[in-house]
């Protein structure tokens, strides 16, 4: 089975991914994540304002049978939160690049250093 | 040598499931290691089913036939023998939980209807469908207040006057938070509201009141330490029981976020203490998922027709292990469906009917007990529901032991307290309960 | 209408199962719920100030025969015991002798609790000579029957033991827990106040005694170990574990939930353990009520007496009495526990003694063993005792176990413990004969046969179809009250 992957983002191990724009990048979970979730069911996600620190828990995502912790990839203040996904949650097994995305921090270009690139974390999960 | 009665095999049976496993006895399938095995014995000699019953029902026997006007937290009243044959039909009582809820509609509905009838009760969102007690059922209620990120303290205020029990099951649920516990006081049996506002700040975590409280008082102005609670972000939880929530204001009108209690008022005798342990809660997102527990909820089967199934389980510890909200795993479901029985078997009016009984015996017994020489009743200047305090003359041990004497117990509980409890199950002999209480008081 | 089971082979001798259902004429409800079958609305008039009261209360109100009738449609939806065989691992699902539930409706049984010790002479009595059936039964010195399940036991027994490293001014800050321990377990260790050290298995599936070594220290306040442990395998290495923990000054805590599988042939006391709970739901054949309520008894060795909950139940020169042990650890329950489940459990080993327990014993290992013989799905670690663990493989063990439930049997409990690939943990007890076993064996087989569709599809022939598990988490409705507000 093959997962999808965004070029544009960079990842974490433990299946996260960032994407920047501007001054500020989203963050969610990838392809291949969601599908090993299984039915998302919940997401607990910081506030706005809050900090995120890189490698640190931000959040929860629970499927009925199980539940993970997020890793950020990035730190910085939260700046917007995809409240659709308090409703929603299987967004982020729909699209999980795109309207299932969590977070919007603001961030330090330097947060990339050591970040997977979009191939290096194909490989990871091949 | 005899064995289990309620293993079936014949011993040519044994002998072809050994010979298909390729063993030779039963020992040989046993892999434990010689220096501890157990070759001693217990000393209990196996007996018939009749022999059995006869040897416990004799020791239970041992037990004085008394009429009890006790209560403080735990209460008994008439069972409907209803509720006892329908509780008793085997594919209730001899069913796991609904792991497989496409065999387990029956219960889960039950379950799901016992929530329902908490959620009107309480006028909260979200009832849970049973913790083990009263008092597991506030321990809970606070370390679910740490567990909140909106709870900013740690302090969990309690009243003086708080049931031992609960106070030290209390203490042991909070011991491996950084919750500490205190006393706020009471006045007159009731909360003390004025001391309680000095005491409350951001540093709350719960505020905890009774109503009725301990000693049979109903609150008044409830709704003010519901304000005090929201106003310092502290977590509201209120102690009840199933009969009192018919009748005394709604947990939620008055700002209750958590309702814990005693549920098995209805549904279970006395039983030395046995009960059901109520809890509801508000129904907001952060709250629902930390709610301790089992929860029933409704859904469709593959057929889309509404079915129910156990849901949010990944609160609980199977799959969060030590993150989960509480270890709680078997629970009281079957007392559940008891007391979901009974209520039903009352239904509105006769529920109600009885939370006001319990107002009126109260009154009128006090009433009676207050004429005797000797005894003023009730000792608080409130409404009381149940039961009441009494002051006696003499000490209230003695007076507890000369009334036993004559066939009747009570609470003492002051040195010159007694407490009485009046339900409909002992109703019938309080004539002569007040004519006992008239002859030790003087 | 009701559905009937279809037989997992036409040729062998299968139970055929009905479970019954209730559709309305709208086809999308079974036994409608009791809001649904008629509710009423009453003003709550009282002679308490109407500030002091509630306005109103809506609640149903069937009669009697209507009430009837619907528990009982409800209980016809329900499968038990005594339904067919329930193999669910780890719960022991035994048949609850009757007589029981007869001497648990005695009116002298039901006493309140704070009655004086000399008018429940009876109570006591009963108390103490179960607190000393279980000591001998898990060779445990002094016995706690508070704790209201088996969770509740756990937790008592981990404040036990910090309670005892207190009293030795040790302050110690983890417990140790195999990764293939029972949930609970971890939740008890967390609410106690301690770090979960999570010990992994060695490829026997056994405690890997290295990595014990590595994971004890000063800062060990426990360890939790079932043995036979959840595969049903026997520790072995029992005592030198325990050598292992005591050399760093922890306490060894037993998990009594497996042990049906020793009845005296081996002691929790014996081998080496502190502490241990009992689930009297599961060894001694107490009903289990759809999920409690249980009992989960402690006991302790003579060490740790002194820290037992209060109050503690002793024999006097005259009969019986209560007393607070001297450092004791205070409640874990508000009253005295589930005293109806441990009266019941009382019952249970007055009838069975010495021969029965072992008996029993003997053929909750004999019938697990015979089980797994007769199935064809594989079965990756032994020799187990009362309970097997075998692999879905391929298949997806909850799919597998939804098929079983067409064949009208329970299925076993599935996808734990983990280091079995889709774990199917099998439990059959004591209580079924070689034909139900067979029978029992059959439905494993027919589900290990289906193919994917099919047991993705399953089950068919249940009172409801395979339940949404997503939908009911991601939109909660968990009232009748709720659903009233989706309309
Ligand atoms: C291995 C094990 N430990 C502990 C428990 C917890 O027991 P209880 O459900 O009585 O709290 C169980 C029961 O489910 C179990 O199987």
């Amino acid at each position: 089975m093959s997962f999808d992957i965004d070029t544009d983002c960079r990842y974490l191990e433990s299946h996260e991914w960032v994407r920047p724009d501007g001054d500020t990048a989203r963050i969610g979970i990838t392809d291949f994540a969601q599908d090993e979730l299984g039915d998302v069911v919940f997401v607990e996600l910081p506030s706005e304002g809050d900090d995120v620190t890189r490698d640190a828990e931000f959040g929860v995502v629970e499927s009925i049978k199980a539940v993970s912790d997020l890793y950020a990839p990035v730190s910085g203040e939260v700046v917007a939160v995809n409240e659709r996904l308090f409703d929603e949650p299987e967004l982020v097994n729909d699209d999980p690049f795109g309207d299932g995305w969590m977070l919007e921090v603001a961030y330090e270009e330097s947060d990339f250093d050591g970040l997977l690139t979009a191939k290096e974390y194909r490989d990871q999960t091949e | 040598m005899s064995g289990s009665p309620y293993a079936p095999h014949t011993a040519s049976e044994t002998t072809a499931m050994l010979d298909a496993i390729g063993v030779d006895s039963e020992e040989a399938l046993f892999d434990i290691p010689e220096s501890v095995r157990f070759d001693g014995e217990f000393g209990i000699d196996a007996k018939s089913e009749q022999a059995a019953r006869r040897a416990v029902a004799s020791t239970l026997a041992d037990n004085d036939d008394l009429t009890e006007f006790l209560g403080r937290g735990h209460y008994d009243h008439y069972v409907p023998s209803v509720v006892d044959h329908l509780a008793d039909r085997s594919e209730f009582i001899t069913s796991y939980t609904q792991y497989q809820p496409e065999v387990a509609q029956g219960f889960l509905q039950a379950l799901f209807e016992y929530q329902s009838m908490l959620v009107e009760l309480t006028g909260l969102e979200v009832a849970n469908c049973s913790m083990y007690d009263a008092a597991t059922a506030l321990g809970e209620a606070a370390t679910l207040a740490e567990r909140l990120r909106s709870i900013s303290g740690t302090r969990v205020l309690v009243p003086d006057l708080l049931h031992e029990g609960r106070r030290g099951v209390l203490d042991n649920y909070v011991a491996g938070s950084d919750l500490t516990v205190e006393t706020y006081p009471t006045a007159d049996g009731n909360v003390d509201r004025e001391a309680l506002t000095e005491q409350v700040d951001e540093t709350t975590a719960m505020v905890y009141a009774e109503n009725p409280t301990v000693r049979g008082t109903i609150e008044e102005g409830l709704d003010t330490v519901g304000d005090l609670a929201d106003e310092h972000d502290a977590l509201f939880t209120l102690g009840t029981d199933i009969v009192a929530l018919a009748l005394l204001e709604e947990p939620a009108s008055v700002g209750a976020d958590v309702v814990v209690g005693d549920g098995s008022a209805l549904g279970l005798g006395s039983a030395y203490g046995f009960g059901l342990g109520l809890f509801a809660c508000r129904g907001d997102r952060e709250l629902l998922r930390q709610v301790p527990g089992r929860l029933v909820g409704a859904s469709e089967d593959s057929d889309d027709r509404r079915a129910y199934t156990l849901t949010l389980q990944t609160r609980e510890q199977h799959i969060r292990r030590e993150r989960a909200t509480s270890n709680i795993c078997s629970n009281q479901a079957w007392v559940a469906l008891r007391t979901a029985m009974h209520v039903a078997s009352l239904g509105p009016d006769g529920l109600v009917e009885l939370a006001n009984d319990s107002v009126r015996r109260a009154r009128e017994t006090a009433g009676r007990l207050d004429e005797l020489t000797g005894v003023q009743a009730p000792v608080h200047d409130r409404h009381h529901f149940r039961e009441f305090v009494a002051r006696v003359d003499q000490p209230a041990e003695a007076i507890a032991a000369d009334l036993e004497a004559e066939g009747y117990a009570v609470h003492a509980v002051g040195d010159h307290e007694i407490q009485v409890c009046v339900t409909e199950a002992n109703e019938q002999a309080l004539d002569g309960f007040v004519a006992a209480v008239s002859e030790v008081v003087r | 209408m009701s559905r009937q089971q279809e037989r997992p082979d036409e040729q062998s001798e299968t139970l055929t199962f009905e479970q019954a259902s209730w559709v309305d004429p709208d086809g999308d409800r079974y036994e409608p719920l009791l809001s649904e079958k008629g509710s009423e609305t009453v003003e709550v008039d009282s002679e308490l100030p109407d500030d002091l009261t509630r306005d109103s209360l809506e609640l149903p109100n069937p009669s009697e025969p209507e009430l009837a009738r619907h528990y009982t449609r409800l209980s016809e939806m329900n499968y038990g015991v005594e339904s067919g065989p329930f193999p669910l691992g780890s719960c022991t699902m035994k048949y609850n002798p009757k007589f029981t539930e007869d001497l648990a409706a005695r009116a002298d049984a039901s006493i309140h609790p704070d009655r004086s010790e000399r008018s429940t002479q009876g109570t006591l009595g009963l108390l103490h000579e179960l607190q000393t059936y279980l000591g001998d039964i898990g060779g445990m010195d002094a016995v706690t029957l508070q704790p209201p399940a088996g969770a509740a036991g756990e937790f008592t027994g981990i404040l036990v033991a910090k309670s005892y490293h207190e009293a030795n001014g040790d302050e110690r800050s983890e417990v140790i827990i195999p990764e293939s321990a029972h949930g609970t377990n971890f939740a008890t260790a967390a609410m106690a106040g301690y770090d979960v050290v999570s010990l992994p298995s060695n490829e026997a599936g056994r405690v890997d005694t290295e990595a014990l070594e590595a994971a004890l220290s000063e800062e060990t306040a426990a360890l939790m170990l079932t043995n036979p442990n959840t595969l049903g395998l026997f520790e072995r290495d029992i005592e030198e574990i325990a050598e292992m923990v005591h050399d760093v000054g922890g306490i060894l805590y037993y998990d009594g939930a497996n042990l049906n599988a020793l009845l005296g042939r081996a002691r929790p006391g014996d081998m080496g353990f502190d502490v241990m709970h009992y689930n009297v739901h599961k060894t001694f054949a107490t009903p289990h009520g759809g999920g409690g309520p249980g009992a989960g008894p402690v006991g302790v060795t003579e060490e740790l007496r002194e820290f037992l909950p209060d109050p503690h139940v002793r024999a006097t020169d005259t009969g019986y009495e209560t007393h607070t042990p001297d450092n004791s650890i205070g409640k874990v329950h508000g009253y005295d526990g589930n005293w109806l489940v441990l009266l019941k459990a009382h019952a249970y080993i007055t009838r069975l003694g010495d021969a029965g327990l072992a008996d029993a014993s003997a053929k909750a290992v004999l019938n697990a063993n015979y089980l797994a013989e007769q199935i064809d799905y594989e079965i990756p670690f032994g020799p187990f005792h009362h309970e097997f663990v075998a692999s879905a493989g391929e298949q997806d063990a909850a799919d597998a176990a939804k098929r079983m439930l067409d064949f009208g049997v329970h299925p076993p409990t599935t996808k734990w413990p983990e280091i079995v690939p889709e774990a199917l943990m099998t439990e059959p007890t004591e209580i079924e004969s070689k034909r139900t076993l067979d029978q029992l064996a059959a439905a494993f087989n027919a589900a290990s046969a289906s193919d994917t569709d099919t047991i993705e599809h399953a089950p068919s022939r249940t009172a409801a179809g395979r339940i949404d598990q997503t939908s009911a988490a991601r939109n909660p409705r968990l009232s009748w009250q709720a659903l009233d507000d989706e309309e």
